[in-house]
């Protein structure tokens, strides 16, 4: 091997050492800005379409009442739910809470019939809180519902009395 | 030399790169000025959106059990009863909020003011038509329909202020519908569905 050729190969070092870590600063600030990130919480479940991410544990927050279970089916209500304009999820917490004995099939829609979401089945104890839509809505206030259509948790999923949740959207 | 001066500025170069990351999200500049200036405000429930403000406690399902064909053509009411809770709710101010309660029959659709009805599984064609009463007792001034029909949403049933309040109504069917059909067309299971609509109102 010639002089030369050594030389070249000794400055080479440095630049391609240079070279790297400039390339490991621009991999970190990827990792740090979250580019990398999956989103596997609100990965969605193929069962019907956009789903969402169904938790076991849905809790609806509010606080239990001591005393003499009713009977019937517990239905959540809202106020309202906030979202900004053009975003794809809407923050809103739908689920079947554990205290029933029936299942739910929630769907959140708009007042004139626009159908945002639709759930698959849920049984007692299981929710979510990040709901993906199925379009995106313009800025501006809406009539919006949760309708739980309540069904035994049987093989037909035999349909029982419905109910209707009405709150606000605002959207941002 | 040469070598450490590149390693050197090549640290330098990573320092600089981290330190625009923790910075970039609380920098602003003249030539993007925020954008949006609108201020804007809506008050709602006490409670944070998108989160449960109250529960409601809605009967499963409305069995009327047995009906029997009367032998004479005179009113045979059958009664059974059901109950709406406010099961729990916060953040509302009772002095100037309630959760409306609103049913329809499964069926209805805007404004159609339809009857409840309950309907045979096998044959649609065969139905019976029920009253709702907002009390255990058969008042005319509790019937429900004896009010406006809402919209799309229903017959006002109730509205709820404070957590664990409950209203017992009557669902009444007459049996004298039955009268001097033939039973053959008659027999089956029946079926009919309630919806109820809730939300939070002014009063």
């Amino acid at each position: 091997m010639s002089n030369q050729t050594k030389k070249q190969k000794k400055k080479a070092i440095p630049i391609i050492a240079a070279i790297l870590l400039v390339a490991a600063a621009a991999v970190l600030t990827l990792i740090l800005t979250g580019a990398f990130k999956q989103n596997t919480e609100n990965e969605p479940d193929d069962h019907k379409g956009v789903t969402g991410y169904i938790s076991d544990d849905w809790d609806p927050n509010v606080e239990e009442t001591i005393g003499e279970p009713k009977k019937g089916t517990q239905i959540p209500g809202y106020s309202s739910a906030e979202m900004k304009a053009g975003e794809t999820s809407l923050h809103l917490s739908i689920g079947n809470p554990k205290e029933n004995s029936v299942g739910m099939f929630a769907t959140l829609k708009l007042a004139d019939g626009t159908v945002l979401y639709e759930s698959p089945l849920l049984k007692p104890g299981q929710g979510l809180t990040e709901i993906p839509l199925s379009r995106t809505l313009e800025k501006g206030t809406y009539d919006a519902m949760v309708v739980y259509q309540c069904v035994l948790l049987d093989e037909e999923n035999t349909p029982l009395n419905a109910a209707e949740s009405g709150f606000t959207l605002y959207v941002n | 030399m040469k070598a450490k001066r590149l390693i050197s500025l090549a640290i330098a170069a990573l320092l600089l790169v981290m330190t625009a990351v923790s910075v970039s999200a609380a920098t602003l500049t003249d030539q993007e000025p925020g954008g949006d200036t609108e201020v804007k405000a809506h008050i709602s429930g006490g409670n944070p959106p998108g989160e449960v403000s109250y529960i409601i406690t809605i009967p499963d399902v409305v069995d009327f059990g047995e009906l029997t064909q009367p032998t004479e053509n005179v009113d045979d009411y059958k009664d059974v009863t059901y109950t709406v809770t406010a099961t729990k709710i916060e953040g509302l101010d009772p002095a100037t909020q309630q959760v409306s309660v609103y049913v329809r029959d499964q069926n209805a659709t805007a404004n159609s003011n339809q009857d409840f009805k309950i309907t045979n599984k096998s044959d649609p064609s065969v139905s019976f038509m029920y009253e709702v009463y907002r009390s255990e007792s058969i008042n005319p001034v509790d019937l429900i329909s004896g009010n406006g029909y809402v919209g799309t949403v229903g017959w006002f049933l109730y509205g709820f202020t404070v957590q664990g309040e409950s209203l017992t109504g009557t669902l009444h069917l007459n049996q004298a519908q039955l009268y001097g059909r033939d039973i053959t067309d008659l027999v089956g299971e029946y079926s009919g569905y309630m919806v109820f609509y809730s939300a939070v109102q002014n009063l």
